[in-house]
């Protein structure tokens, strides 16, 4: 019991490094296979960064679609990532956190394209915004929001009466 | 034109190392980097602080003095006073103390067991540690370690070191942001400042026996104060002794030994009574 009040400070910090890489993995390795799932299901949808359509002769309807997320980033990226901005290089504990918010960022945008029974997306792009480690010590958090121009076909027009 | 998303590549975005492997050679390289380069800036700021003659470094600690010697005093606190100062001068007299350092001893009445020197070669002794203590020669042996640490301008070159120490480290978790990854890298960086700490206190330790031994004929009273203090720390067996800023108490315990068999200092010997200014200290002993 001593020993626990004694070194309680790294006690802490072990079992919350151990929870944020427990918990964090896990989150991620599931997070990774709905991603892969849901991007075969919505195969048929096409994003791209062209202004104009391929075909402009076509008669299309266009709607604006978007899809936002936000992630934050876990206790032991957050270590890791510390100690990498020490020595510089690559900042591999977040890369597959900002992968992960891009592919569903783009994800949802093509599932707000199939409501509106779009399968082009034109113009894509993609930002992403600081939301919570704007101030040292706050919780590195990014929203990334995905944004296009989806086209459907024209609906019918009203008939003459 | 034909018009086509292919599956994304997933080796190209992310990492796939293990992210473990990463944390390991990141944390024990990072921490190996600051660990060394306290170890320097500490080493080098303490030498440098201890080189300051001891004049300035009284100069500069008489507020701490005058905050001491102005404080007011009831009868007893000013006999007990008096009795550590006599002892002090007894010591001081058989420690060769260089030319143009003196020592003034404190007394607070506070319940905090301990004791300290500081800047300018003052010593505090509180109520607390006094109370613990039995006889003259572990007072006389506390009083002597003090005096010893300013003898060895301890308290200068743990002033210049910590100052030193506190840019580093500063600079290093303003690096790495204030709320994560500081905790374990501080600690790396602590860690040679904690060595540092524990060699000072075995040298004024060293210090303090040869002076009992001559004083007091043996180093009996140094048992009494190190089994005092290891019981007070608590089961030695929780504690890891790199994280300590004292040697354990069995550690210091077994250094008497060792240091009197080396030094031919008699281990035990005639136990002198407290003084009477320091005996009425104690508290009363209930009626069993």
């Amino acid at each position: 019991m001593q020993a626990f009040f004694e070194y309680f400070d790294l006690l802490l910090f072990v079992v919350l490094l151990a929870l944020g890489y427990g918990i964090g993995r896990m989150n991620e390795q599931r997070h990774y296979r709905s991603i892969r799932q849901r991007e075969r299901e919505l195969a048929g949808v096409l994003a791209f960064g062209i202004r104009f359509p391929p075909d402009p002769k076509t008669p299309r309807d266009c709607v604006l679609v978007t899809g936002s997320v936000v992630v934050s980033s876990d206790y032991f990226k957050q270590f890791v990532a510390g100690l990498r901005t020490l020595i510089g290089g690559r900042m591999a504990a977040y890369e597959s956190l900002l992968d992960r918010a891009r592919r569903e960022a783009m994800l949802r945008m093509k599932a707000d394209a199939v409501r509106h029974g779009a399968s082009l997306i034109l113009n894509v792009k993609v930002e992403s915004t600081n939301v919570g480690g704007g101030m040292r010590g706050g919780v590195p958090a990014m929203e990334v929001f995905a944004y296009g121009t989806a086209l459907k076909p024209p609906r019918e027009a009203p008939r003459a009466a | 034109m034909r018009l086509e998303n292919p599956r994304p590549d997933e080796t190209v975005n992310y990492s796939t190392e293990h992210p473990l492997k990463e944390f390991a050679w990141l944390l024990a390289g990072v921490s190996a980097v600051v660990a060394a380069a306290v170890a320097l800036a500490g080493y080098f700021a303490g030498e440098l602080a201890a080189r300051v003659p001891f004049r300035v470094e009284k100069e500069y600690a008489a507020g701490i003095a005058r905050q001491w010697e102005e404080r007011q005093l009831t009868p007893e606190a000013a006999h007990a006073r008096a009795a550590l100062r006599a002892l002090a001068a007894k010591l001081a007299a058989a420690m060769a103390l260089p030319e143009g350092m003196d020592v003034t001893v404190h007394y607070d009445d506070a319940k905090t067991v301990n004791a300290m020197a500081t800047l300018g070669g003052n010593v505090v002794f509180y109520r607390g540690l006094l109370e613990r203590l039995a006889s003259e020669d572990a007072v006389a042996t506390v009083l002597a370690h003090e005096i010893a640490h300013a003898k060895l301008r301890h308290p200068a070159s743990a002033l210049g070191r910590g100052v030193a120490v506190g840019v580093v480290l500063s600079v290093v978790s303003s690096g790495m942001g204030r709320s994560v990854g500081g905790d374990p890298v501080q600690l790396a960086g602590m860690l040679p400042l904690l060595k540092y700490n524990r060699d000072q206190e075995r040298a004024a330790d060293e210090e303090a026996l040869a002076a009992v031994a001559a004083v007091y004929g043996h180093v009996g009273g140094a048992r009494e104060v190190f089994t005092v203090l290891g019981k007070l720390g608590g089961d030695e067996a929780a504690r890891v002794g790199i994280l300590q800023t004292h040697p354990l108490g069995s550690e210091r315990l077994a250094r008497v030994d060792e240091l009197a068999r080396l030094r031919g200092w008699a281990r035990e010997g005639p136990v002198r009574e407290l003084p009477p200014a320091l005996a009425q200290l104690k508290p009363a002993k209930r009626a069993e």
